[in-house]
């Protein structure tokens, strides 16, 4: 059996540049250093078993650089849903907090869940304030004032199929561009293996609608309800819902025809499998290029699998950098000290190794080209501050797929900023005023459209189902809130 | 005692023993898949499934979790230590409280009966019980918020009490004549006869505790801490929830424990308790009821 | 007043034996529940449970919206009522066996053996039940096809799920329960039995006019008690069996289940506190009615 090995998160963005510090003048002058103090740090992993040689390192180098330690709490997996919301209502003593869009941050954020940075960011922690893009800091802006940090590494949308190159034998031509592919390459699949599931859908949904919608050019209000959606090359455009598309039928039609060929289980809601495409199990899965370049760094060449990805978005985004990033808490005692440590952590690289990668030669060894390669990954995968990642500091794993540095390139090339769909990326949905409507909807979706979208129900009767819960739910309550917000954010450009 | 052997009676005991060997089947075969399952390889139980006997032998699972011993072997010493400290307090509590319940000569049982009972209708909500527990109580992090919330429960004090007023009244009466006090009479006379109620009580608190996960993911932050049961519950959430943030977040998954090392862990936790159920099972010999809130 | 101060002079000693549960049990469950007032307020983390806004009824709203309220307090009410009959009245049936079976070891291993699904958690119940009813490699699904029979869709099939939580809700708490009934059997006195064998009853009458008799205010306690908690869920069963199969939602969302959907994407702790406000509440009312009427009909079985 194969050994298990815990892949660490991180994937890597724009070309790492190994072993340079960017910022050999630290800024942190204007913080009084001559206390020394603890901070405390929430993240959201489980604790690694090595994490003791990672903390003691990089406490050395912190007591040098800032006269301070850090302790790092962690809230594992199956803890966070519950715990996480609750621990900044708990009243405890901590200084920084992990956050992120799918950590509700916006939400969290408007409900007084942490510290205003309108004081502190540009003066205690001036080099990180300084690489933020305007998007960054608009992202970062909830009811006017600034509550985190985001991370300083750019994302995209980038959503496609990442498939096995491995498995359709002679039957596939090897073109992965368009949705009749899609069909082509799961025909060629079944038709080779039948032990295999072409597509890979599991329990937390599917991510078929999400790739079809972005490939003709859509655009989410936000992704955590992915159920409205406007064209960003319109002039003011106007948010729709999924059943008010004119193209979801044909998506239905689709959806509905891969069912009946068999390209993923009747039963793929109940299966939580998240492995299966890394296991051999199934062939294809949509997602972002990240994940293509993760899935064939740890389970392509070197355990004899081939990986191919293509990028299906028409219209390529910046993703907010708000997916990662950091938070000062209400309760903390030195909140200045923890945003020079932000600031270090972000920009110095000797400490951003120690904290992501740990002690070189001991939890992991780079190459010559500066990537590296976790020593034994059952110890120490990587660290879970992911908003520590910049695009100046992060590295490469080793075996990292060689196109995906020049598909990054291609997709970074473009992106105009301010037109299209990266005019509206900075934009946020300020859901406060609709929760009641908005966690209805939640569940509609949840309940009517997953099974809508693998074709397990009617397409036309199951349309029409879907869209009187939607109605009953409150989505026209929803759609006017997300247009009213669209406009405003319109007038303000 | 002889009864008579007639047909239905032989209908009888035909019918209990194909129910209750059917019944035994039923809850065995899932236990001894879940054993043979954690000895099976991972690739064997993805594409055939899970069986009687192992499927391709390994050892791998076990070899997983056993490959930091000192995390398990802390996290059964944090479970024991919870179990015993539990359930010997919840004893205490429970008896002393049902011995008082249980006084007809006391006038208020009644009252105090829907004092506690109360709260199994009634309650604070998993929010605001754990901003109060840690806000004002401060029990995160320490062991006393996974002793302290399962110690006391309603549903065993009306059990105890039933036990107890099984008791001769007269042994009460004859204690105070000869002069003892309410509590030499609770520690001398009453508690020595309780030996069965003891015991299904104490079996009932030391389940409670030993199974017990959700306390630890409420309250406990440090993973040396964590007792046996939730070092298995996050093993096995780890693989749902880092891919729900995965699809979230545009992060790629993880490779996390999978089914045999989930089953694998559900033997390692299982084993003790179920070697102790059939010592306390000889106490059940004498009998019990249940009675109502009302005494 | 005046009767209790009396009291209290009285039976000073059993008032101290009382005094640490009551202590207990006002900390560490009334006290909790004065936050329930964050089920009426706008909920701000700079401004805490007692200083945030109220709000009104707007919490509960949620629940109500879209008609789902109904449809998920029915359920949980359906189910807890079918999971109260099956289960009790299994744990009762392997409880009168048990107790009658001869051989000794026979005796003491299938006790045994019933108790062990209490020991098999929620998350590996949900494995073996994907393994079971999936439609391509499940075990249900390969037995039909060795006969013939063309597989059967289970998941599509919302209906037949109540059954299927039924019965592993049932197997898992058998041996748990019955330990209960099993107890309550040994106490009967054995001299009853002995006049009933010298009349020449059968097993089967014996059963009907001593045993059934005798266990049954315990039975009725029992069952009294689970309608106390009528509107709450079990929802690691619900969650690891169900899971996020959305097909099934209406035949199988309790309170729990979606709630917990919810309320993942805007954690907002106004909302999940008015949904535990909203359970208790009902249950309080539920139970005072219930009781109510069974003490009409025999106030001995009423539970206070």
């Amino acid at each position: 059996m194969r050994k298990i090995t815990r892949r660490d998160f991180l994937c890597g963005s724009a070309a790492a540049v190994a072993g340079t510090m960017m910022f050999p003048g630290l800024a942190s002058a204007d913080v009084d250093t001559s206390e020394q103090v603890e901070i405390i740090m929430y993240v959201v992993s489980d604790r690694p078993a090595g994490q003791d040689v990672v903390d003691e390192n990089l406490n050395q180098l912190l007591l040098e650089k800032l006269n301070c330690t850090l302790k790092i709490n962690w809230i594992g997996w199956a803890e966070y849903q519950n715990k996480y919301p609750l621990l900044f209502s708990s009243g405890e003593t901590f200084d920084i907090a992990y956050a992120a869009t799918w950590l509700n941050f916006a939400s969290l954020a408007q409900k007084g869940a942490f510290m205003s940075l309108d004081e502190m960011w540009e003066e205690y922690a001036p080099d990180n304030f300084a690489l933020q893009s305007e998007t960054a800091l608009a992202e970062a802006t909830i009811s006017g004032h600034y509550y985190c940090v985001p991370t300083l590494l750019s994302t995209y949308t980038a959503y496609g199929p990442i498939y096995r190159t491995d498995m359709t034998g002679e039957d596939w031509d090897g073109v992965m561009e368009t949705w009749e592919d899609v069909e082509e390459y799961c025909d060629a699949i079944l038709a080779n293996n039948q032990a295999v599931e072409p597509i890979d859908i599991y329990s937390m949904g599917p991510e078929l609608m999400l790739t079809y919608l972005q490939s003709l050019g859509y655009m989410w209000v936000s992704k955590s309800y992915p159920w409205l959606w406007f064209d960003p090359t319109e002039e003011s455009p106007t948010v729709k819902s999924l059943y008010q598309l004119d193209e979801i039928k044909d998506f239905l039609e689709m959806t509905a025809r891969f069912n009946e060929k068999g390209f993923w289980s009747k039963s793929a809601l109940s299966d939580t499998d998240s492995m299966k495409p890394q296991n051999g199990k199934s062939a294809l899965r949509f997602h972002n290029i990240d994940s293509y370049a993760g899935i064939s760094a740890n389970y392509g060449e070197n355990i004899g699998q081939g990986w191919g990805y293509s990028n299906f978005v028409a219209d390529n985004s910046h993703l907010p950098y708000t997916q990662d990033c950091m938070v000062i808490s209400n309760t903390s005692k030195n909140p200045e000290r923890a945003m020079a440590l932000i600031n270090l952590i972000t920009t110095d690289q000797e400490v951003f190794d120690a904290l992501m990668y740990g002690v070189e030669g001991v939890t992991y060894e780079l190459n010559d080209e500066g990537q590296f390669t976790i020593t034994d990954t059952d110890l120490y995968g990587a660290g879970a501050l992911w908003a520590a990642r910049s695009d100046a500091l992060v590295r490469y794993q080793a075996g990292y797929p060689e196109d995906y540095t020049t598909m990054k390139e291609e997709i970074e090339a473009s992106i105009v900023a301010g037109v299209n769909s990266e005019k509206f990326a900075p934009f946020v949905f300020d859901t406060s005023s609709i929760e009641t409507e908005l966690s209805t909807c939640v569940n509609v979706q949840q309940q009517y459209w997953w099974p809508l979208e693998l074709g397990y129900t009617d397409k036309d009767s199951g349309l029409e189902q879907y869209q009187s819960m939607m109605e009953v739910a409150g989505i026209d309550t929803v759609i006017a809130e997300a247009q009213a917000q669209i406009d405003a954010y319109i007038a303000s450009l | 005692m002889k009864i008579k052997q007639s047909g239905s009676t032989k209908a009888f005991y035909a019918i209990a023993y194909i129910f209750v060997g059917l019944m035994a089947l039923i809850c065995l075969l899932p236990f001894i898949i879940m054993v043979s399952g954690s000895f099976s390889s991972e690739q064997a139980i993805r594409f055939t499934g899970f069986g009687i006997l192992p499927k391709d032998f390994t050892l791998e699972a076990y070899r997983l979790i056993f490959k930091t011993p000192m995390t398990v072997i802390r996290a059964y010493g944090v479970s024991i230590l919870i179990t015993v400290v539990g359930t010997v307090l919840g004893l205490f509590l429970t008896t002393l409280t049902a011995y008082v319940l249980s006084r007809k000569d006391f006038k208020y049982r009644n009252w105090f009966s829907f004092f506690f009972y109360f709260t199994t209708l009634f309650n604070g909500g998993m929010v605001c019980t754990y901003i109060f527990y840690i806000q004002y109580l401060h029990l995160k992090d320490s062991y006393w918020a996974l002793i302290l919330p399962g110690m006391f429960n309603v549903f065993y004090l009306l059990i105890m009490r039933t036990f107890i007023a099984a008791l001769p009244h007269e042994l009460v009466e004859s204690a105070k004549i000869d002069g003892a006090g309410e509590w030499r009479t609770f520690f001398s006379v009453i508690f020595p006869l309780l030996k069965s109620g003891l015991a299904t009580i104490g079996l009932f608190l030391a389940l409670g505790y030993w199974n017990d996960w959700y306390n630890a993911m409420l309250y406990i932050n440090t993973e040396t801490k964590y007792p046996l049961q939730y070092m298995l519950y996050s093993l096995m959430q780890k693989t749902q929830a880092l891919a729900s943030i995965a699809s979230q977040a545009g992060i790629s998954i993880s490779d996390m424990p999978s089914n045999s090392l989930k089953l694998a862990m559900a033997v390692v936790a299982t084993g003790p308790i179920i070697l102790v159920y059939p010592f306390v099972q000889k106490y059940f010999v004498k009998g019990v009821a249940v009675g109502s809130v009302k005494g | 007043m005046k009767g209790f101060v009396k009291e209290f002079k009285k039976n000073k000693a059993l008032f101290a034996m009382l005094a640490p549960a009551v202590v207990f049990v006002f900390i560490m469950q009334y006290l909790p529940m004065s936050g329930l007032v964050l089920a009426f307020k706008n909920y701000r983390y700079d401004l805490g449970v007692f200083g945030s806004e109220w709000n009104g009824f707007q919490n509960f709203r949620f629940l109500f919206a879209s008609g789902t309220g109904w449809l998920i307090t029915r359920n949980t009410i359906l189910y807890n009522l079918l999971n109260l009959v099956t289960s009790q009245a299994l744990a009762v049936i392997i409880a009168i066996f048990i107790t009658e079976l001869n051989g000794k070891y026979f005796k003491k291993f299938t006790q045994s053996v019933i108790f062990l699904p209490y020991f098999i958690s929620w998350i590996i119940v949900g494995v073996f039940v994907y393994n079971i009813f999936n439609y391509e490699t499940g075990l249900m699904n390969t037995i039909l096809g060795y006969f013939g029979v063309d597989p059967v869709n289970v998941y599509s099939m919302p209906g037949v799920w109540p059954i299927i939580i039924c019965c592993f809700n049932a197997w898992k708490w058998c041996g748990y329960n019955s330990v209960i009934y099993i107890a309550a059997i040994m106490g009967i006195d054995s001299g009853i039995y002995e006049a009933a064998s010298i009349d020449g009853a059968t097993m089967f009458q014996r059963v009907k006019s001593i045993t059934l008799p005798s266990i049954s205010p315990t039975l009725i306690t029992m069952i009294l008690l689970q309608v106390g908690r009528i509107l709450r869920g079990d929802f690691e069963m619900f969650y690891q069996i169900v899971g996020n199969n959305g097909q099934l939602y209406n035949a199988t969302d309790v309170i729990d289940t979606y709630v917990f959907r919810s309320l993942l994407q805007n954690a907002n702790l106004g909302m999940t506190a008015a949904a535990s406000l909203y359970q208790s509440v009902l249950c309080f009312v539920i139970i005072m009615v219930v009781n109510a009427i069974v003490k009409h009909i025999d106030s001995d079985y009423a539970l206070f």
